[in-house]
């Protein structure tokens, strides 16, 4: 019993600060309908300007006023106008996309600014961590953890009185509702959006300083990883409810601790805990939370009618002339690519395009299941990274060729498919995300870290295959190889697209309940596409890593699901072309931006995500349609039924 | 006549309030009933109960002689019940020719991503035969491949009953087909229905404020107010009982 309380005391502290984050998302989440996982990046934001102002010899309190009081909220207010206001009404995958845009765009802008990892020993906002203040059942409670429960608490009742007593407080919570139906009652719903972001901000801000001690430097991804917890708090209370959300967090925080002290110290299981453990509190309150569910499975504003439909496909409304005309000159322009990549294009060259041909297949996967079947993946690199593991240790346990490990990694990771979507899949489009992304959390703190798997940073190598007497060694074959399996892909995802599985997801798009009507099975339906997605992902990972001949879990970290998605959102998930551009796209940019240029610049490429979140809300049909459809607009020979007016 | 729906005691409540209260119907296989009452009587509750969008606190629903409570809503689609919707439910981005494709391809059940990777996925001549002549018989042919946004909410209707009717089911649910749409459209739509009956002996369960639509369409017909069954008979019977006059028109006289 004693233990129980010497372990789980220090755990209120981390619960306040998850109580904090959990809040924030439920507020945000509550008035402009924007599940903000760019909640964490925010808290490190103001814990680096407070750090930053504090070594230039300011005093404690202006640095937090600055940090905290004005930065943080400032922050919102910027995101807010620029960003979220725009989505307020547009669907899961826009809102999920500007986010994420944030998430990656703010730590890399500050990392390039003040240097990654350079920020060591943070400042403490009010009580010093090395003075312990007090003992509690045997825990002894350092300045850190004592200043983080007290000011929590503190703005805990605050922001009930808020709720509970001022008409901004009670506006709020209309907003919630349908923020265009609270416009009609007379109130500037922009003000209000505003001042709840500020707040939330606020929030986050604080939760980022007060926390910040307690990490020996400041690093972007400590922060970032508060993200599951915090998204566990906002869910335990079911998205809408503050004190719920609170005492969600602190439970969280000390259960979390309790059972790392039972835990044996320096094992896999226990260094991945943190990350870890709150997934599968998430994962039960999503499975048990019925109210949860109801929530996250009605995604739309009742007055949603009054928006014009998305804009229709550059292939539903071309005429046949200048599709036929299309088709010729792809043909064209393919072959010409393939032979001059076999001939005259030089060896690093070779390399880099047949890397784009590999993520090109990744993000068909994508669009497999974000374009045609609107389901959201956080966890496609994990995926990716399942299949690379599992054709690397085949063939360095079993001598097993990578040929087959491609198969056999595609068929592994369309299992695990299954079984992260099972559970998830009953609940609606953003409750799979989270889902998602709380998986690819774990794997990459738990999953990928064991030797049998992706052996951590030190990671595996992988051959190149060889069949028969045709070696894939070279760079040239490996294209070959590799061309093949993505027209393989194509196909696949080609023929769905056109066959029954095509008209049942887009009818699923449509209208759930009227696809259920006619008899569609929408939960096998989602299933089977979620493993063949994950499938084609796994696939695309195995050759990546036989490509690189030596692959890590970093190779596969979240971060980088969260890249893809965003990447080819931005530049066309609608499309099994916008896959190959996106994978051109990525690959190109970043070859360019980290090896070509100056290191410094190299930053420049989380910015252009944030960018392209910002233009991917301004044309959710991704960029290559947006562009298409301009130069078809000033085409001559356009099919007459093509123009929506006519 | 056999029965093909039974309703036995259904009762649902939403918090305190008894949306549905032990409510008893039939519906014989061929017949065309209505249920009318005042908006809030529980109509589309009872329609959301018979298709499983909605699980009844009590009561048991038979359609067929078997229990059909707990199945989803495509398994009892599979068996025979159509409906359509009081608010339009529509694919977004898909043609009128796409929407009773996909519901004529339910017919051959799951099982369809290997005919589809296989490439074995295009309509076959009798699938496109079917769907074109639901196209002839809902006089949509000028509109059959245009996009769904692009249809009047009267089209949109009839896409709505050509979607539900292509399965060939033997119960069809319409919820208020006639909202939304002129007297002329639903004169119309009234024929559509009348032709399906007549043809395949469809069973028809109509929910309908326009009176006139459910003379010229149902036989017979129950009365819900408020959750409960207030009356039922041949429809002549119906509008003569005094709490059906109450209830619709607020008087006992």
């Amino acid at each position: 019993m004693s233990h129980l309380l010497s372990y789980g005391i220090p755990g209120l502290a981390y619960g306040c600060v998850f109580a904090l984050l959990g809040m924030g998302l439920v507020l945000t989440y509550q008035t402009s309908g924007v599940f903000n996982l760019a909640f964490g990046a925010q808290a490190y934001a103001s814990a680096v300007a407070f750090y930053v102002c504090v070594s230039h010899g300011w005093p404690i309190w202006a640095a937090f006023l600055l940090a905290v009081v004005f930065g943080a909220p400032a922050l919102g207010v910027l995101m807010q106008i620029g960003l979220f206001r725009l989505v307020r009404t547009k669907p899961p995958l826009v809102k999920l996309v500007a986010a994420l845009g944030m998430l990656i765009a703010i730590p890399a802008v500050l990392e390039a600014g003040f240097g990654a990892g350079q920020l060591i020993n943070p400042p403490s906002l009010w009580l010093s961590p090395s003075t312990i203040y007090l003992h509690v059942a045997g825990a002894a409670i350092n300045g850190t953890e004592l200043s983080i429960v007290i000011v929590t608490f503190s703005v805990a009742l605050g922001c009930s009185l808020l709720f509970h007593f001022t008409q901004i407080g009670l506006r709020m919570k209309a907003m919630a509702e349908s923020p265009r139906m609270v416009a009609l009652a007379g109130v500037n719903t922009e003000a209000v959006g505003i001042a709840s972001w500020m707040l939330s901000s606020f929030l986050a801000g604080l939760a980022g300083v007060l926390l910040a001690p307690s990490f020996g430097g400041l690093q972007a991804t400590n922060f970032t990883d508060l993200l599951v917890a915090a998204v566990a708090a906002a869910a335990a209370g079911s998205l809408t409810s503050l004190p719920y959300a609170f005492l969600g967090g602190i439970l969280l925080g000390v259960a979390e601790e309790i059972l790392g002290g039972y835990l044996p110290s320096g094992a896999i299981l226990s260094s991945g805990l943190r990350p870890g453990f709150p997934f599968v509190v998430l994962l039960g309150l999503l499975l048990f939370l019925p109210g949860l569910r109801r929530r996250w499975g009605k995604t739309d504003d009742p007055l949603a009618g009054c928006d014009p439909p998305p804009a229709a496909l550059m292939s539903t409304v071309s005429g046949p002339l200048f599709r036929q005309a299309s088709r010729g000159t792809i043909l064209l322009l393919v072959g010409g690519f393939i032979a001059s990549v076999l001939t005259w294009v030089s060896g690093s060259w070779v390399f880099t395009i047949t890397q784009a041909l590999v993520f090109g297949i990744v993000f068909l996967s994508l669009v497999l299941l974000t374009g045609m079947s609107g389901q959201i993946s956080l966890c496609q690199a994990t995926f990716a990274g399942v299949g690379a593991f599992t054709a690397g240790q085949l063939a360095a346990h079993f001598n097993l060729s990578i040929l087959v490990g491609l198969l056999v990694a595609g068929i592994v990771s369309a299992a695990i498919g299954v079984v992260v979507a099972l559970p998830a899949l009953r609940l609606g489009g953003l409750a799979l995300a989270l889902a998602t992304l709380a998986f690819g959390l774990l794997a990459d703190n738990i999953g990928f870290q064991y030797s049998w798997s992706g052996n951590g940073q030190s990671g595996i190598t992988v051959p190149r295959p060889q069949l028969g007497p045709i070696n894939f060694t070279s760079d040239r074959s490996y294209f070959v190889l590799v061309c093949i399996v993505l027209a393989l892909c194509v196909a696949i995802v080609t023929a769905i697209a056109r066959g029954t599985t095509g008209r049942q997801l887009a009818a699923l798009r449509g209208s759930e309940l009227a696809a259920a009507s006619i008899g569609i099975n929408p939960a096998r339906l989602k299933v089977v596409v979620f493993a063949l997605s994950a499938g084609i992902a796994g696939v695309g990972g195995a050759l990546y890593a036989s490509l690189d001949q030596s692959v890590s879990a970093s190779d596969f970290n979240t971060l980088i699901s969260l890249v893809l998605v965003v990447v080819v959102a931005t530049i066309g998930v609608y499309t099994v072309e916008g896959a190959i551009e996106a994978g051109f796209a990525y690959v190109l940019l970043n070859t360019v931006l980290t090896t070509d240029l100056p290191s410094q610049y190299s930053s420049l490429l989380e910015l252009l995500f944030g960018a392209g979140a910002i233009v991917y809300v301004l044309h959710p049909e991704g960029v290559v349609e947006y562009l298409k459809r301009l130069v078809l607009e000033h085409f001559p020979w356009r099919h007459p039924a093509g123009d929506p007016a006519a | 006549m056999t029965k093909l729906l039974e309703i036995r005691s259904v009762s649902v409540r939403f918090g305190g309030i008894h949306a549905l209260d032990d409510v008893s119907l039939d519906v014989g296989a061929g017949e065309a009933v209505g249920l009318i009452g005042p908006n809030g009587a529980g109509k589309t509750t009872l329609f959301d109960c018979i298709t499983g969008v909605r699980r009844p606190d009590r009561g048991e629903i038979r359609f067929d002689g078997k229990r059909i409570d707990s199945l989803p809503v495509h398994r009892r689609s599979r068996l025979g019940i159509g409906r359509t919707f009081q608010r339009i439910e529509l694919f977004a981005g898909m043609t009128t020719r796409d929407h009773l494709l996909v519901a004529e391809r339910e017919r051959g059940g799951d099982g369809r991503l290997w005919r589809d990777l296989l490439g074995r996925g295009a309509p076959t001549p009798e699938e496109t035969r079917r769907v074109d002549s639901m196209i002839t018989e809902l006089q949509l042919e000028d509109f059959a491949d245009a996009q769904i946004e692009s249809l009047s909410l009267g089209q949109g209707r009839l896409v709505e009953l050509g979607r539900a009717l292509i399965p060939e089911p033997r119960l069809l649910l319409l919820d208020e087909p006639s909202s939304g749409l002129d007297s002329r459209e639903s004169a119309a739509l009234a024929d559509v229905v009348n032709d399906v009956r007549r043809q395949r002996d469809t069973a028809v369960l109509l929910v309908e404020h326009d009176l006139d639509l459910v003379q010229a369409v149902v036989d017979r017909a129950y009365v819900l107010d408020l959750g409960r069954l207030i009356a039922s008979g041949p429809l002549a019977d119906v509008f003569a009982d005094t709490a059906v006059r109450k209830a619709y028109l607020g008087d006992g006289t």
